[in-house]
């Protein structure tokens, strides 16, 4: 087995009094699509944002590669170009275009060219299906829309892992399939990825490894047709029964 | 239950002879009211001016004549008539247009028996000979026309280099506010929070005849006053741009940050120019209070070349005595913040409506 990418050691998180991560260890290998699933409230997102440390764990460590996320030391800014992360509410800069979105951080970061930049905008765009929509606002697009945008955005930093935090939760459910169209072609093209997610059948046919969390630990993990055909835990059990 | 007996505002479908009437009736009782209180207003102005405002006898002469007497009296019944029948019918009015037209015709006749009443009583029992002499005697301004031009341009350089200097320290301090670190946040409060609870004539006395006088800078009044202005406004705007820093929803820094920007970038390229279009209309309304508030360095003794539209009023009406100057200060105002005041109140109607789209 080759090195992990994403390393996580005794990561707990509270928020105030709330005990929201207890004791979280995780590795993510190259290639992997790992699938975090659970009830709402069970952690599953703070998990997701205490890899790019958007959420800073209150114990615990993270790691990148060789690079300790949770060490002060750590230029976090560097680190976060190699972790891109899809949010729920696609949180596109409402005052860009979508390619400006994307060419946004690509300059500013990353220093590259503005032609450069912008080459790399189209094609990112071409890569989820929306080019003819490079000069659209995101108040002219469809939520599916926006969602894909925002996931060509990430992908052109040129990250190793990608991050997706209920992507598909805010979207009408016609719109859902095109987002997850994207994120399947995605994880064929070798992608390494974190997806926290309640679209079972993304979870069931693409993740090649399943993680089902509840109350802030991970309570089973494994080949997700295994896991969801013989569910071992008891709570995932009566998870699996409300959900499918 | 039976659906609705009223119709809605969509169906204004008037079914029978009756209900047309109504309606009908209903629009003639919002132009009797429009009449009444144009009559009212418009009327006596329109017969004041062919008398003429120059000397101010003549304005007496066209308030006392008869024709005002005709056009008061005439907006008085008429204004009476529209409350009366107005009141009377608006509730069997067939739609909800003929009613609100009908309230409306009757709500303009209440303004014109108010106004109307008003002009009429004070012609016959009040004084106003000596009134008109005071406020709307004009010929004493003879003379001060170009005192009054550069007043008016005085002010608006006051206000407006104190607005746009405001601005950039406001922006400054409103980044230190919402900082993290409770070090760099304390002086900008401080800052903030005595400009803010100190009034501004004490801010103006205390730099010029404290600060400029006892650092031995030996300012102008002036360019005192500039100052004093920029350091206030700079408070009051950093309150601006905290409020819409802080409205632009926290998922935009975290998109900024998780693509590796740095803080300072996120809030340069991403945050601030989305909450820069959102306190527009605040800091537009903070220019208006500022153009207002320009005429407190009467209190800083200036040189005649820098007086404000306030000041100036004030030396004509200490040379003359009469308080017509004041109102043609308050003209002066108006004409400059009455189109401002507008202008907010569009642009907070398009930015409601989220039909912004601000490219850069």
């Amino acid at each position: 087995m080759s090195a992990p990418l994403v390393r996580l050691e005794g990561v707990h998180k509270w928020f105030g009094d709330l005990h929201v991560l207890k004791g979280i260890d995780l590795e993510v290998q190259p290639r992997e699509v790992v699938v975090v699933i659970g009830p709402s409230g069970s952690g599953k997102s703070t998990l997701l944002r205490c890899i790019n440390l958007l959420e800073e764990p209150s114990q615990g460590r993270v790691w990148f590669e060789d690079t300790e996320l949770t060490d002060v030391r750590t230029n976090l800014n560097e680190i976060r170009t190699n972790l891109g992360i899809v949010f729920q509410a696609y949180n596109l800069f409402p005052h860009k275009t979508a390619a400006a979105n994307i060419t946004m951080a690509l300059r500013k970061v990353k220093g590259v060219s503005e032609e450069m930049a912008r080459e790399a905008a189209t094609q990112e765009l071409r890569h989820v299906g929306l080019e003819h929509k490079a000069n659209a606002y995101p108040g002219q697009l469809s939520g599916g829309q926006q969602q894909r945008v925002a996931i060509a955005r990430a992908l052109a930093m040129r990250p190793k892992v990608m991050l997706f935090d209920e992507v598909t939760s805010a979207l009408d459910p016609e719109l859902i399939q095109e987002v997850l169209d994207v994120m399947q072609a995605l994880a064929s093209e070798g992608m390494t990825m974190v997806t926290v997610t309640h679209e079972m059948g993304f979870a069931r046919g693409v993740g090649t490894r399943l993680l089902f969390m509840d109350e802030g630990l991970v309570l089973e993990e494994g080949q997700p047709k295994e896991v969801f055909e013989s569910p071992q835990h008891q709570r995932l059990q009566q998870f699996l029964n409300r959900v499918l | 239950m039976t659906v609705a007996q009223g119709r809605t505002s969509q169906l204004d479908v008037l079914e029978s002879p009756e209900e047309h009437r109504r309606a009908q009736s209903a629009r003639i009782i919002l132009w009797t009211g429009a009449a009444a209180i144009a009559l009212v207003v418009l009327g006596t102005l329109i017969v004041v001016l062919l008398h003429g405002l120059v000397p101010y006898e003549r304005v007496v002469e066209g308030y006392l004549s008869t024709s005002t007497l005709v056009v008061l009296l005439g907006g008085l019944f008429l204004g009476a008539l529209s409350i009366a029948w107005g009141f009377g019918v608006y509730r069997r009015m067939p739609t909800k247009r003929s009613r609100e037209q009908a309230i409306a015709g009757a709500v303009l006749g209440i303004q014109a028996v108010v106004v109307g009443g008003f002009l009429l009583i004070f012609r016959t029992l009040g004084d106003p000979e000596r009134f008109i002499f005071h406020f709307l005697n004009f010929e004493v301004l003879q003379g001060f026309g170009p005192g009054f031009l550069r007043g008016a341009m005085n002010t608006l350089l006051l206000a407006f280099v104190g607005e746009v200097g405001g601005i950039i320290l406001g922006l400054l301090l409103a980044v230190l506010t919402l900082s993290k670190r409770r070090v760099v946040r304390a002086p900008a409060r401080v800052y903030i929070n005595f400009f803010r609870g100190t009034p501004l004539i004490w801010q103006l006395s205390a730099f010029h005849f404290g600060l400029s006088l006892g650092l031995g800078l030996n300012l102008n009044p002036f360019t005192s006053a500039i100052i004093v202005f920029i350091l206030n406004t700079g408070a009051y705007a950093s309150e601006v741009f905290r409020a819409g820093i802080q409205s632009i929803e926290r998922g935009q820094m975290e998109a900024a940050r998780s693509l590796g920007m740095s803080y300072p970038q996120a809030m340069r390229y991403a945050i601030v120019p989305q909450a820069v279009r959102r306190v527009i209309p605040p800091l537009l309304n903070e220019f208006v209070i500022l153009i207002k508030d320009t005429s407190l360095i009467v209190v800083l003794g200036l040189l005649a070349e820098n007086y404000d539209l306030y000041t100036q009023a004030r030396e004509g009406y200490s040379s003359t005595a009469n308080a017509t100057f004041f109102t043609a200060a308050a003209i002066g105002y108006l004409v400059v913040t009455l189109p401002l005041i507008r202008a907010v109140n569009a642009v907070e109607k398009r930015l409601r409506s989220g039909l912004v789209t601000v490219t850069t």
